[in-house]
C-alpha cells in the first residue's frame, strides 16, 4: 500500500512535467500546426538558467523566477521572429517549419553548450526536499509544487481559452484559421501569444523538474519525447488532452518501474501508445477535437 | 464606394481574373453573377486581400486597399460572408457572433454597442436566439446561412459581400435572405452579392455584373441586364462572345 501510493505520486509528480510539456506543445500546435521541436529547450533553459540566477548570481527566487521567464521569453521571441515569421512570410508549409524549430533547438543547445558546458548540474530546489508525511502519503513540498503547478496552468489556459475574448479568438483561429482572419483576427498575434505562453509554462517546469532530474544541457530531449508521447496519447489538438496524456504516461512509467523493471518502462509505454492509437488515431480524447475539422 | 480598375488576380501563376473593373456606390446593391469557374468567389476574395492581385487598381473610399492585410480590410469595414457559409462550426451560435463583433471589440464603450448589434442581429434573425448556445456545426443549411449573414452583421460592416448565400438552400429560404438584403439596404448598407441565381440577384440589384471565365462580360441596371443576351451566353459557356 505504500509502495503503491509512493509510485502514484511519483507518476503524477512526472506526469504533471510530461503534462506540461504535452500542453506547450498542444498551444502552439492549435495556433499554428506546428510541433515546436524547440519546446524541450525551454524546459532546458528554464533549469540552467535557474542554476544561473541562483547560485551564480546568488539572487532570491522572487527575482530568479521573473529572470528565468524573462530568458525563456526572450528565447521566445528570437523564434517567434527569427524562424516562424520569416518562414511563415515565404509561405512555408508547417512541416517545414517543424524542420525550422528543430534547427532553432539545435542552435539552443549549441548556445546553451557554450554558456553552462556539458557537465550535468545540481539545480537548487525551490522548495524542500524533505521528506513530508500527508495523511498515508510520503512526499515533498518541492513535488507538492510540480503538482499545483500543473493544476495552475490547467486551470489558466482554461480560463484564458473559455473565459477571454483573445481565448475566443485562440480556438476560432485553431478551428479554421483563414476564416478567423476574416472575422478581423489577426493570426500572427495568436502565434505569438502562444509561443510566449507555451515557453513560460515550459520554462517553469524546468525549474521545478530540475532538482529532481539534474540540469543538464540534453535534458530537454528526453522530455519533449515524453511530452509529445504525452499529446500524441491524450490528443494533440486539445491543451487539456495533452496535459492528461501526460499523466497517464506518468502514471505508466512508474507503475512499470515499480511493479516490473524499468528497463522495460519505456518500449511498454511506446506499444501501448500504438495500441491506442490503433484504436483511438486521434488520441484517447481527441475525438472531439477531430470532429471539430 | 468601392472602385476596382483593371483588376488581375491569380493562384500560383495561374490568371483567375484578367482587367476586372466593379464600381459599388454607396447604399446600392451591386449583383455580380456567373457560371461556376467565373471568377466571382476570386474577385470577393481579392477584395478580403485573400488572393495575390498582380495588377490593377482598388480604391475604398478614396484609400488604396492594394497594399492591406486581411485584417486590415476588415478594420475598414468590408466584411465577408464567405460561399459554403463557413461558420466556425465546434463552437456555439454566440461565440460565432462574439467572433464577428472582433473590428469593434476591445474599444471604449464596446459592451454596450456589442449588446446594440447583438440586439440589431437578433431581431433580424430571431431563430439564432434560441439556438445561442447551441453548436453552430449542428444548425440547418438555412439557420446556418443565417448565422454567417448575422455573424458579418455583428461587425458594423460599410461594405458587405456575400459569395453565393443561396447556395444549397430551399427556394423560400433564400427569399427569406434576399428580403433581409432589402431591409440591410434600406438601413444605408452597401452590398456586394456574388451569386449563381443571376434571375433573382439581378432583381434584387441596383446594378449588376455578368461574368465569365475571369472577365466581366456584361454590366448595367439589374432588371436591363437580365435580359441581356450576354447572361445566356456566360452560363452556356461562349467565352469568345462579348456583349457588352
Ligand atoms: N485556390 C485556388 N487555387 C487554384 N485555382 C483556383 C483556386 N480557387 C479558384 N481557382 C480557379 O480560379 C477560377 C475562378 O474560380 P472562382 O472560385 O473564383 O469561381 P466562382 O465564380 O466563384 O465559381 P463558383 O460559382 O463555382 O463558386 C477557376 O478556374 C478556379 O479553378
Ligand atoms: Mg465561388
Amino acid at each position: 500500500m505504500e509502495k503503491l501510493s509512493y509510485l502514484i505520486l511519483s507518476g503524477v509528480t512526472n506526469g504533471s512535467v510530461y503534462g506540461l510539456i504535452g500542453l506547450s506543445l498542444s498551444i502552439i500546435y492549435g495556433s499554428s500546426r506546428v510541433i515546436n521541436f524547440a519546446q524541450g529547450d525551454f524546459v532546458m533553459l528554464g533549469a540552467l538558467s535557474a542554476i544561473m540566477f541562483v547560485t551564480t548570481f546568488n539572487l532570491p527566487w522572487f527575482i530568479a523566477i521573473p529572470g528565468v521567464i524573462g530568458v525563456v521569453m526572450l528565447t521566445a521571441l528570437a523564434l517567434n521572429y527569427g524562424v516562424y515569421r520569416p518562414m511563415v512570410r515565404r509561405k512555408a508549409p508547417p512541416l517545414t517549419i517543424m524542420m525550422g524549430t528543430l534547427g532553432a533547438s539545435i542552435m539552443i543547445y549549441g548556445i546553451g553548450l557554450l554558456v553552462w558546458g556539458p557537465d550535468q548540474k545540481f539545480v537548487p530546489a525551490l522548495l524542500s526536499l524533505k521528506p513530508l508525511i500527508v495523511g498515508p502519503l510520503i512526499t515533498n513540498p518541492q513535488q507538492l509544487a510540480i503538482i499545483a503547478t500543473f493544476a495552475a496552468f490547467l486551470v489558466l489556459t482554461w480560463y484564458i481559452l473559455y473565459r477571454t475574448r483573445f481565448g475566443l479568438s485562440i480556438r476560432a483561429t485553431g478551428v479554421d484559421p483563414k476564416v478567423a482572419l476574416l472575422m478581423g483576427i489577426r493570426s500572427e498575434r495568436i502565434v505569438l501569444f502562444s509561443f510566449l505562453f507555451s515557453a513560460t509554462v515550459s520554462g517553469i517546469a524546468g525549474v521545478l523538474v530540475g532538482p529532481l532530474l539534474g540540469g543538464q544541457i540534453g535534458m530537454g530531449l528526453m522530455l519533449i519525447v515524453k511530452g509529445f508521447l504525452a499529446a500524441i496519447l491524450g490528443g494533440l489538438g486539445s491543451p487539456f488532452a495533452a496535459a492528461a496524456g501526460g499523466i497517464a504516461i506518468g502514471m505508466m512509467e512508474a507503475l512499470m518501474a515499480g511493479y516490473g523493471t524499468s528497463l522495460y518502462a519505456e518500449p511498454a509505454i511506446f506499444m501501448l501508445i500504438l495500441l491506442v492509437l490503433f484504436v483511438r488515431p486521434y488520441g484517447l480524447l481527441g475525438d472531439y477535437e477531430a470532429e471539430r475539422r | 464606394m468601392l472602385s476596382i480598375e483593371n483588376l488581375t488576380a491569380g493562384y500560383n501563376g495561374s490568371e483567375a481574373l484578367h482587367q476586372v473593373s466593379v464600381r459599388i456606390e454607396p447604399g446600392t446593391i451591386v449583383s455580380v453573377v456567373g457560371a461556376n469557374g467565373a471568377g466571382k468567389s476570386t474577385l470577393v476574395n481579392a477584395i478580403s486581400r485573400l488572393v495575390t492581385t498582380p495588377s490593377g487598381k482598388m480604391t475604398f473610399e478614396g484609400r488604396d486597399i492594394m497594399a492591406l492585410k486581411p485584417a486590415s480590410v476588415v478594420e475598414l469595414g468590408i466584411v465577408q460572408v464567405p460561399e459554403g457559409r463557413k461558420l466556425f462550426a465546434p463552437l456555439t451560435v454566440m461565440e460565432n457572433l462574439r467572433l464577428g463583433f472582433h473590428r469593434l471589440a476591445g474599444r471604449s464603450g464596446s459592451d454596450k454597442v456589442f449588446k446594440d448589434r447583438l440586439d440589431y442581429v437578433l431581431g433580424l434573425f430571431p431563430k439564432l436566439k434560441e439556438r445561442a448556445d447551441q453548436r453552430s456545426g449542428t444548425m440547418s443549411g438555412g439557420e446556418q446561412q443565417m448565422l454567417a449573414v448575422g455573424r458579418a452583421l455583428m461587425a458594423d460592416p460599410k461594405l458587405l459581400m456575400l459569395d453565393e448565400p443561396s447556395l444549397g438552400l430551399a427556394p423560400m429560404v433564400v427569399d427569406q435572405i434576399f428580403d433581409i438584403l432589402k431591409m440591410l439596404r434600406e438601413d444605408g448598407l452597401t452590398i456586394l452579392l456574388v451569386e449563381q441565381h443571376a434571375e433573382e440577384a439581378l432583381k434584387l440589384a441596383d446594378y449588376g455584373y455578368i461574368m465569365a471565365v475571369g472577365k466581366v462580360r456584361a454590366e448595367g441596371t439589374g432588371p436591363a441586364l437580365s435580359k441581356d443576351p450576354a447572361l445566356h451566353h456566360s452560363y452556356l459557356g461562349k467565352p469568345g462572345e462579348t456583349a457588352a
